[in-house]
């Protein structure tokens, strides 16, 4: 079982522990050396395949130079202060260096190092009822009320879903760009007891687990007309900086992993809730639950596999992430019955 | 062929641990055949990509070329370990490799062909473990799952070894043996000797695109036998190797345009057949490589229409097993508006082409019968006659005046004018109805209506295309009845009316006969039927904020308001309006609007009102 990953300023195996982006690039900027190798460097990577590139001498010698710069190992942090910026000096450099068909791409974003536990505390202290014993209870109702007993949750919330459910025309349903924003902003801003346990409610009726599908108003921020095919929506989100990178978190911490209990990298459920949550927003590649069944969960981005040609594998393999992903069940399941991995030390 | 060689997979892996010795054996690479005598050469490039972290020259790993065994060529020791995982944050270090493949023996620092395959290796933090410390499924198998993909069309050949090189070397004592299960009737056979599974013959993807086998495994040691089983997949990639065909041989279509003449509308559509499949993704270069064209010689017909193609995923079965196949459209769209005037028939052809088929069929013909007829600009054969009371207010909606067929146009733009006769008298006024469809008669001058010299009041109407210029007129008789009632000090909306009687003895801007009217609702909750104030129940509230409604916020702010609306209730589209409320809605203009009970007798909240989120 491997152990849960280092903690960022402790530094067991001795090495650079990451700046984030937009503080490298400062420390680049203020060194005439690595900001101009720098600037060649991006102007290298501009429309180019990393080998074409590395062909070019100056090209290779300005990477040399680089990746011995805090800019080579920068990571962002999700909801920091200037996480565009943070997430475009990141791509500037990583897009042409790992290969833009790889399947899997690494998350720009830092590790998460809290545990689902500490989430469960903190519930604990505001909520006074305790969902595990009530087993007639709505866990989804509880979650709507102890959101509107709490001011920031509230006003965002409502926020959202007034947002994504003002009808603009006959032909146009709602702003999808203004709901998603909305949306982006809520699950930001608003600690994750309280978004978690809107998202993640565990339920044993069907009216429960319509408010569950619900939550995220799905007629405005997910379902469209047509359903495009999967690889497609993946392009689309591939050419916007941050739907990227929170696809690319959500590889990272819920991709299924057989060298675990948990199916989970590094046994953290917390990290998969929270990149799954990050993917939200994230434009139209947001996911969401396919029906209101009680039990059986599956989620899903707004795709299908029509249409994938000899690229139907591939495209089912994305999918599957989704729909048939054990670790992302297990820690839906894990959030909604109250129980964490217990971890030896 | 434009390349030749392939690999039957995408990716392939392995562990490599600490300390293992040069000369270990990891994997094996195959390769298939594109036509008969090409040889495979397999070639590793320079680096090694280790996911986000910098990448570094391969001093470790070798592949022999003609057989694609991947080896290491130099034991990893802990130093090498330690300096591969810096900047790699996984718990597990991962590190790729491209495999690259030519039908010719490879020059130096040839990494850029087209076809290559990635190697996962993962790192193992430790030595390599004792054979009996190894499960049946890692002796047998790796993680990744065996699925494969074979072209269809090509010749046949070795895709798979299903003994893992590494722990063959690594645990010699152990007896390990395969066999691959269902595969009675395939075109797959499994040998013994070599473990090697191979296709036998050439496959097509229209007969069946996806074979799922069972390969098995037996660990015996000493007593001990242990049995794993794991899917076995062989997915067959498509070609264009199939023209396009008519479904039921259809090829003809007829288009009418008549009263829908608007630009973008669809005139008819044809449906062609392919059994190939044609990715959606990228779209255009599928639209590139099945085209539709309009044959024509007449600027006129290319100007003015249009072929759309979409195509679709449909699902063949041609013995038991689904394949997918394309299912393309080719829809005869007007490219810009028809005049009412033009009035022409003639048979318009479409080539459709399957660019990328090689054979004589690649391409066939579509047929539209078009039909152009004219439209006739003429009122229907009578006279128009409203009765209007004399105390109707400004903005009372009088009647709609319509050309022939005026509801079915689009594209169509028909403007009305009112010709008065006599000047003196001139209370009615008429507005355009939304597309230029139908004119709205309402009244625009109410003082005019009072004066007792008006009595019968004559005008004619002219409606005119605005394309054309064609234009037709018709006579208008406005007569007035009624007598007089008394002023009352009453707001200018009805919308204010909060009860039935101070509504219903009220007068506001749009009433028809002097007093507003009552709408009683019947309503439990939020209903579209709630209880209100209008100047007439016919078109206030109805839902839609009508071009004579949006003259003045007073005339229906229960249609028009963009304004706060305090209680229960629903909005209208576009936000205008109040499309539901709870029950008695009533409006200040420019202000606010408000629903409530009234009866106070009733509870505070039943049971609807609570389930409110």
């Amino acid at each position: 079982l491997a152990g849960p990953p280092s903690p960022p300023g402790q530094d067991p195996h001795g090495w650079r522990v990451p700046v984030d982006c937009v503080r490298a690039n400062e420390l680049c900027a203020a060194e005439p050396s690595c900001s101009s190798r720098y600037r060649t460097l991006r102007q290298c990577l501009a429309g180019r395949d990393r080998n074409t590139m590395l062909a070019n001498k100056e090209c290779q010698a300005a990477l040399e130079v680089l990746q011995e710069s805090p800019l080579y190992d920068c990571r962002c942090k999700r909801g920091m202060k200037k996480e565009l910026q943070c997430l475009q000096i990141y791509w500037s450099i990583h897009l042409g260096l790992t290969e833009g068909e790889e399947f899997y791409e690494a998350s720009p974003y830092e590790p998460v190092t809290s545990r689902l536990s500490d989430i469960f505390r903190l519930a604990s202290i505001f909520s006074g009822m305790d969902p595990a014993t009530n087993s007639k209870s709505n866990h989804c109702l509880d979650a709507a009320k102890a959101c509107n007993l709490n001011d920031n949750c509230k006003r965002l919330r409502s926020g959202y879903i007034s947002t994504c459910s003002k009808e603009i025309s006959a032909t146009e349903h709602c702003s999808r760009r203004k709901c998603h924003k909305a949306l982006r902003q809520f699950f930001d801003r608003v600690p994750s007891e309280y978004t978690y346990r809107l998202l993640f409610c565990s339920c044993k009726d069907q009216a429960c687990a319509e408010r569950r599908r619900q939550t995220i108003v799905p007629s405005c921020s997910y379902e469209d007309k047509e359903k495009p095919n999967c690889l497609d929506l993946r392009n689309t989100c591939r050419t916007d900086h941050l739907c990227r990178s929170r696809l690319a978190d959500f590889h990272t911490n819920c991709q299924a992993s057989f060298q675990t209990l948990t199916s989970c990298p590094g046994d953290n459920y917390q990290a998969c809730l929270g990149s799954y949550a990050g993917l939200i927003a994230g434009f139209d590649m947001t996911p969401n639950y396919i029906d209101a069944s009680p039990t059986s969960i599956t989620i899903s981005p707004w795709c299908s596999c029509r249409g994938s040609g000899n690229m139907e594998e591939e495209c089912e393999k994305f999918l599957r992430d989704f729909t048939e992903n054990p670790c992302l069940r297990n820690a839906i399941q894990a959030f909604g019955n109250g129980t964490d991995v217990n971890l030896s030390p | 062929a434009a390349f030749g060689l392939y690999f039957p997979r995408k990716e392939y892996s392995e562990n490599v641990y600490i300390d293992q010795p040069a000369g270990t054996p990891l994997l094996r690479i195959h390769a298939l055949r594109d036509s008969h005598g090409e040889v495979a050469h397999f070639h590793l490039c320079q680096n090694l990509i280790i996911s986000r972290a910098r990448s570094h020259e391969n001093h470790w790993f070798q592949i022999r070329e003609k057989s694609g065994l991947l080896y290491l060529s130099k034991s990893l020791d802990r130093e090498d370990f330690n300096m591969l995982s810096v900047g790699n944050w996984m718990p597990l270090s991962k590190v790729m490799l491209y495999v690259f493949l030519s039908s010719h023996p490879f020059q130096e620092k040839e990494c850029d062909s087209a076809m290559r395959t990635t190697v996962f290796l993962s790192l193992i933090n430790a030595t390599a473990p004792a054979c009996s410390s190894l499960t049946a499924r890692q002796l047998c198998f790796t993680e990744m799952d065996l699925s494969f993909h074979i072209k269809e069309n090509k010749p046949p050949g070795t895709f798979h070894q299903l003994q893992l090189p590494s722990v063959h070397h690594l645990c010699q004592n152990l007896s390990i043996s395969y066999k691959l299960l269902a595969a009675e009737g395939m075109p797959f056979r499994y040998n013994e000797n070599t473990t090697g599974v191979s296709v036998t013959q050439r496959l097509d993807r229209e007969e069946r695109e996806r074979y799922e086998l069972i390969a098995k495994c037996t660990v015996r040691e000493g007593f001990r036998e242990m049995q794993v089983e794991v899917p076995f997949l062989v997915n067959v990639l498509d070609e264009d190797d199939s023209p396009p065909f008519l479904p039921n041989g259809t090829d003809t279509a007829d288009a009418v345009v008549e009263f829908n003449r608007k630009e973008g509308t669809v005139l008819a559509t044809l449906t062609v057949y392919d059994a190939d499949t044609t990715p959606i993704y990228p779209l255009e270069s599928s639209r590139k490589k099945y085209t539709g064209t309009i044959i024509t010689d007449d600027p006129w017909i290319s100007e003015t229409f249009r072929v759309e193609h979409i195509f679709d995923e449909i699902h063949f079965s041609p013995n038991g097993s689904q394949v997918r196949g394309t299912q393309h459209e080719y829809k005869l769209v007007l490219n810009k508006s028809i005049s009412v005037t033009e009035h022409r028939s003639f048979q318009l052809d479409v080539l459709v082409n399957d660019t990328e088929f090689h054979g004589p069929e690649r391409s066939l013909m579509l047929h539209f019968n078009v039909s152009i007829l004219p439209v006739s600009i003429q009122f229907p054969n009578m006279t128009y006659q409203f009765t209007v009371n004399r105390n109707a207010e400004r903005f009372a909606q009088i009647g709609k005046i319509c050309v022939e067929n005026c509801m079915k146009f689009r594209g169509v733009n028909i403007t009305y004018k009112l010709l008065s006769l006599n000047v003196s008298c001139y209370p009615v006024s008429i507005l355009q109805g939304r597309e230029d469809k139908y004119g709205s008669l309402y009244v625009n001058d109410s003082s005019a209506l009072r004066r007792p010299e008006c009595k019968e009041i004559q005008y004619t109407i002219q409606a005119t295309d605005k394309q054309s210029r064609k234009h037709t007129k018709t006579l208008l008789t406005i007569v007035l009845e009624g007598t007089l009632l008394k002023e009352e000090d009453c707001p200018d909306s009805c919308a204010v009316g909060k009860h039935r009687a101070e509504c219903e003895e009220c007068g506001g801007l749009g009433v028809l006969t002097g007093r507003c009217q009552w709408r009683q609702g019947s309503g439990k909750g939020i209903t579209t039927n709630y209880s209100t104030c209008t100047p007439s129940i016919k078109t206030c509230p109805d839902g839609t904020c009508d071009v004579i409604e949006s003259r003045d916020p007073s005339i229906c702010p229960q249609d028009c308001t963009s304004g706060d609306i305090i209680g229960g209730h629903g909005k209208g589209t576009g936000n205008l309006g109040i499309k539901s409320g709870h029950g008695i809605c009533y409006c200040f203009p420019r202000q606010n609007c408000y629903c409530e009970k009234d009866d106070i007798k009733e509870q505070l909240c039943d049971e609807v009102c609570k389930t409110v989120i």
